[in-house]
C-alpha cells in the first residue's frame, strides 16, 4: 500500500478513535468564523500586499477570553490595512487542543498561522518539515526584533519554525493577608519557609503556606537543585545530576509535606479542582503560595482579589527563596507563532506574525494577552504606552533576570508530562503517597527522563 | 433475453444493492482500521516518524510494566462493580416504577435525565462539588459531628466516586428492565398470590426468570461499555489518586492523541478487546444456565 494511503487510513482511524472516546465531550473549542472582509480599501503602497489578489488566512491559537477578544480586534485591524487579505479565526481552551493541532499538522490541516507551544517544534516540527522556514520571509517579518538567543531556540535542522512571542519562567506568589492573618512573614528562605509550614499549622491545620501539584514540585525540585549545585537540569540530552542529588531532592520535598509546608498530593486531588487558580482553598486563602509561571500571575491574582467568601485578598509577587549558595530556575519561550509548511499563503501569514507582534496597532491591541513580548518593538510600544498588566510585567522582570537556566527541549514532553501516566505524574505522586521512597523515586526519574531522552 | 435476466438478478438481489452503501462504510470505517490497528499493533507505529521496528515489544511491555497491568486490575476492577451495581439499582427502581403510583411518569423522566447526561463537563463539575473535601457530603457529615473524607486520598475512595457516577446513570438500563417488567403476565403474579406467595417470592420465583434475557442483554451492554470507560476518570478524577482510576482507556489515548503511538495504542486496545470478548464469551456460554428463553426449545 503506498504511504500516503497508508497515512490518510490512519488519520481517518485517529480522529474516529478519538470522537468515539471523547465522545459527548463536546469540546472546548469555540470556533468562531469571526470572519470580518475588510472594506475595499487601498493598500498601503510598496507593501507586500499592494497585490490585489484576494487572499484568505487561518489563524489558530489558545488561550482564554481576553486573549480571544483581543487577538479577534488585532486581526480585524489587520484586515483593515491589508483589505485583500481575510483572516479565519480558530480559538479554543488548551484542553485538548494540542492532540487536535498535532493531527492538523500531520494530516497537512493546519492553519496558515499556529500559536505553538515552545516544545511543538521539537515534537510536531518534522525536524524543520511541517512549518516554513520564518527566514524566508524576511522581508516582511522583522525578524531583527527578537533576539538572536531566542530564536535559535526555535529552529530546526538550521529553519526558523516559529518566532518567539514571549519568554517566562517560575516566581514565588503570596497571599499576603493570610500571611498576615497568621502572623508569618513571606518566605525567602529554607529556614522562613520552614517556619511558616510550622506557623500556618498552629493557625489552621487546613492551612498551608505553598501548594505544589506533581508538575509544580518537579520544577520546584530542580529549582532547588540548581540554587545548591549551580548546574542546569538537563544539558546535551544528559541529566546532569547523581541519583543522590536528586534524592536529595525528593527528601525536601517530603521535608516540606511533613513540617507542613506543602499539602500533599492526596490532600490537592481531595479538592476535586481542575487547577490551582480554581481550587477554592486557592480562591480563599488556605494555600496561600504557589510557584507558577509569570505569565499565569494575573488569574490567580483575579481568583484571590474576586473571592465571593474573602474578597480584596493582597496577592503579591515573593523574593526568590534561596535554597543554596547559587541561583536557580529556569526560563523559557512560553510560546511561537508558526506558518504551516502547507499554507498556500506563507508570505501573508508572516505579514500577520510581524503586524501581532512588530506593528504598534497590533501590539497595543495584543498588549500582554501572551505574556512579555519577545520583540523588542512590542516592549518599546509598551512601555511608551505604559500598557500591559504590571504584575506580569514585574514577574516578568524579575525571573528573566534572576534565572539562569534554560529549560531543556525534552523537559516538556508528554511522555513525562502527560496526566495521569507521565513520569512526573507518576513519581511525585507515589512519592507524596508514600508508595516508593525518595530513593526509588530519584531512580524512576532518571529512568524515565533517559528513556524520553533516548539515553 | 440478456435484458430479463438481468432483471431477474435485479430482482433477487436487490437488497444486495440497498445495503452496498452501508457495506462500503463498514469496510472502510470498521472492517479495515479493525485488521489495521491488528497489523500495528505488532510495530512501534508512531504518527510523526512511522514504523521503524516491528515485532512482539508492545505485547511485551504490556504485559510487563507495572502501570499498565494496574491499569488493566483498575478496569478490571471497575466493570466488576459497576456492572451488577448498575443493574440491580436500574432494576429495583424499575420495579417500583412498574407499580401503579401517583406521579409515576415524572418519576420515570426523572430517573432518566441522567443518562442523558451523560459524561459530560457539567457532570464532572458536579460530582467534584459533591465529593470534594469541602463538598456537600463532607458539609452534611460535619453537620452531624462526622470528620471529613477525602475521597481522592485512598485508591478505593476514588473508584467508588466514579462507579458512583455510572451507576446513577442507570436510566437506559432502567428503561429497557421497564419494559421487559410490563411485558410480564399478570396471571403469573395471581396465581401466584392464590398460592400464598409474597412479593419477594414474586419477584424472584416470576419476575427475575422471566425478564432474564432482558438482564442477560443489559449485563452484555453494561459490561462493553464499564471496560471502555473513559469520561468519568478522565473528567472527575484524572485517573488520580496514583492511577487508582486509571483506566485503560486512559492509556490509550494518551498514546494514540497526545503521543501518537499509535503501536502501543493499538496493542492496548486489542488486549482491552480480547478481555472484554472473554467475558462476553463467558456470559453467553453461562447463559444456559440461567437464562430463560420463552421460545419452543423452552430454553
Amino acid at each position: 500500500m503506498k504511504k500516503s494511503m497508508k497515512k490518510a487510513v490512519a488519520l481517518t482511524m485517529a480522529a474516529v478513535t478519538a470522537a468515539s472516546l471523547t465522545a459527548c465531550g463536546g469540546g472546548d473549542k469555540a470556533a468562531a468564523p469571526a470572519e470580518t472582509k475588510a472594506a475595499d480599501a487601498a493598500a498601503p503602497a510598496g507593501d507586500a500586499a499592494a497585490s490585489d489578489e484576494k487572499v484568505e488566512l487561518t489563524f489558530s491559537w489558545w488561550g482564554g477570553d481576553a486573549r480571544h477578544e483581543a487577538t479577534e480586534k488585532a486581526i480585524a485591524a489587520f484586515m483593515a490595512k491589508y483589505p485583500n487579505i481575510s483572516v479565519t479565526p480558530e480559538y479554543g481552551a488548551w484542553s485538548g487542543w494540542e492532540e487536535k493541532q498535532s493531527l492538523n499538522i500531520l494530516g497537512g490541516n493546519a492553519a496558515d498561522v499556529m500559536q505553538i507551544n515552545w516544545n511543538w517544534i521539537e515534537a510536531y516540527s518534522g525536524n524543520g518539515a511541517n512549518f516554513a522556514n520564518l527566514e524566508d520571509y524576511a522581508d516582511v517579518l522583522d525578524l531583527t526584533q527578537f533576539p538572536e538567543s531566542a530564536r535559535e531556540l526555535c529552529k530546526a535542522d538550521g529553519k526558523l519554525m516559529a518566532v518567539p512571542v514571549a519568554m517566562t519562567g517560575r516566581v514565588f506568589y503570596w497571599n499576603k493577608t493570610t500571611f498576615d492573618e497568621v502572623g508569618c512573614a513571606l518566605p525567602t528562605d529554607t529556614d522562613s519557609l520552614l517556619a511558616a509550614g510550622a506557623a500556618f499549622k498552629a493557625f489552621n491545620e487546613d492551612y498551608y503556606p505553598l501548594a505544589l501539584g506533581e508538575y509544580d514540585r518537579m520544577i520546584f525540585m530542580v529549582y532547588y537543585l540548581e540554587s545548591k549545585y549551580n548546574k542546569p537540569w538537563v544539558e546535551n540530552g544528559e541529566i546532569q545530576y547523581t541519583a543522590e542529588e536528586i534524592q536529595e531532592g525528593m527528601d525536601f520535598l517530603c521535608k516540606l509535606e511533613a513540617e507542613h509546608v506543602i499539602p500533599t498530593i492526596a490532600t490537592i486531588n481531595g479538592d476535586m479542582a481542575d487547577s490551582l487558580d480554581k481550587n477554592a482553598k486557592w480562591i480563599d486563602g488556605k494555600y496561600a503560595g504557589i510557584y507558577e509561571w509569570d505569565s499565569s500571575a494575573s488569574k490567580f491574582e483575579k481568583a484571590v482579589e474576586e473571592s465571593t467568601n474573602k474578597p480584596g485578598q493582597e496577592f503579591v509577587i515573593g523574593d526568590f527563596i534561596q535554597f543554596g549558595e547559587n541561583k536557580g530556575g529556569f526560563t523559557k519561550i512560553s510560546m511561537g507563532l508558526a506558518v504551516s509548511a502547507t499554507s498556500a499563503h506563507p508570505k501573508e501569514a508572516a505579514m500577520l506574525i510581524n503586524f501581532l507582534l512588530n506593528d504598534p496597532e497590533g501590539i497595543e491591541i495584543c498588549s500582554t494577552e501572551r505574556g512579555i513580548p519577545c520583540s523588542a518593538a512590542a516592549l518599546k510600544v509598551l512601555d511608551e504606552k505604559g500598557l500591559g498588566n504590571a504584575l506580569v510585567k514585574e514577574a516578568n522582570a524579575k525571573v528573566t533576570s534572576y534565572a539562569p537556566f534554560a529549560l531543556d527541549t525534552k523537559f516538556e514532553h508528554n511522555d513525562l508530562k502527560a496526566n495521569p501516566d507521565g513520569v512526573y505524574y507518576k513519581v511525585f505522586g507515589k512519592l507524596s503517597a508514600g508508595d516508593i521512597d525518595s530513593a526509588k523515586a530519584a531512580q524512576d526519574l532518571i529512568d524515565g527522563v533517559n528513556e524520553c531522552m533516548g539515553n | 433475453m440478456q435484458k430479463k435476466s438481468f432483471s431477474k438478478f435485479l430482482a433477487e438481489n436487490i437488497g444486495f444493492f440497498f445495503v452496498i452503501p452501508w457495506l462500503i462504510g463498514f469496510i472502510l470505517f470498521k472492517v479495515y482500521p479493525f485488521a489495521s490497528s491488528l497489523y500495528y499493533s505488532f510495530t512501534n507505529y508512531d504518527l510523526f516518524t512511522g514504523i521503524t521496528k516491528t515485532g512482539m515489544m508492545n505485547y511485551q511491555k504490556i504485559f510487563t510494566d507495572e502501570d499498565i497491568i494496574r491499569a488493566f486490575q483498575v478496569t478490571f476492577k471497575y466493570a466488576i462493580f459497576d456492572v451488577p451495581m448498575k443493574l440491580a439499582f436500574a432494576l429495583f427502581i424499575a420495579y417500583i416504577l412498574n407499580f401503579k403510583l401517583k406521579g409515576v411518569n415524572f418519576f420515570r423522566t426523572a430517573y432518566y435525565i441522567p443518562s442523558i447526561l451523560g459524561g459530560s463537563i457539567a457532570i464532572a463539575i458536579l460530582w467534584r462539588a459533591v465529593f470534594n473535601t469541602d463538598g456537600l457530603i463532607n458539609t452534611v457529615v460535619t453537620l452531624f459531628g462526622g470528620e471529613k473524607i477525602n475521597w481522592m486520598a485512598s485508591p478505593n475512595g476514588a473508584l467508588f466516586v466514579i462507579i458512583l457516577l455510572r451507576v446513577w446513570q442507570f436510566g437506559s438500563a432502567m428503561v429497557i428492565f421497564l419494559a421487559a417488567l410490563k411485558g410480564v403476565s399478570q396471571d403469573l403474579y395471581e396465581a401466584a398470590s392464590i398460592d400464598g406467595a409474597g412479593k419477594w417470592t414474586q419477584f424472584f420465583k416470576i419476575t427475575v426468570p422471566i425478564i432474564t434475557p432482558v438482564i442477560f442483554y443489559n449485563l452484555i451492554t453494561q459490561l462493553c461499555q464499564a471496560f471502555q470507560e473513559f469520561n468519568a476518570p478522565y473528567l472527575v478524577t484524572k485517573g488520580g489518586p496514583n492511577g487508582a482510576t486509571t483506566l485503560i482507556s486512559m492509556l490509550i489515548y494518551n498514546n494514540a492523541f497526545l503521543r501518537h503511538k499509535m503501536g502501543m495504542a493499538s496493542a492496548q486496545a486489542w488486549v482491552l478487546f480480547v478481555i472484554v470478548m472473554t467475558f462476553t464469551a463467558v456470559a453467553f456460554i453461562s447463559q444456559k444456565k440461567w437464562v430463560y428463553y420463552s421460545d419452543e426449545d423452552g430454553r
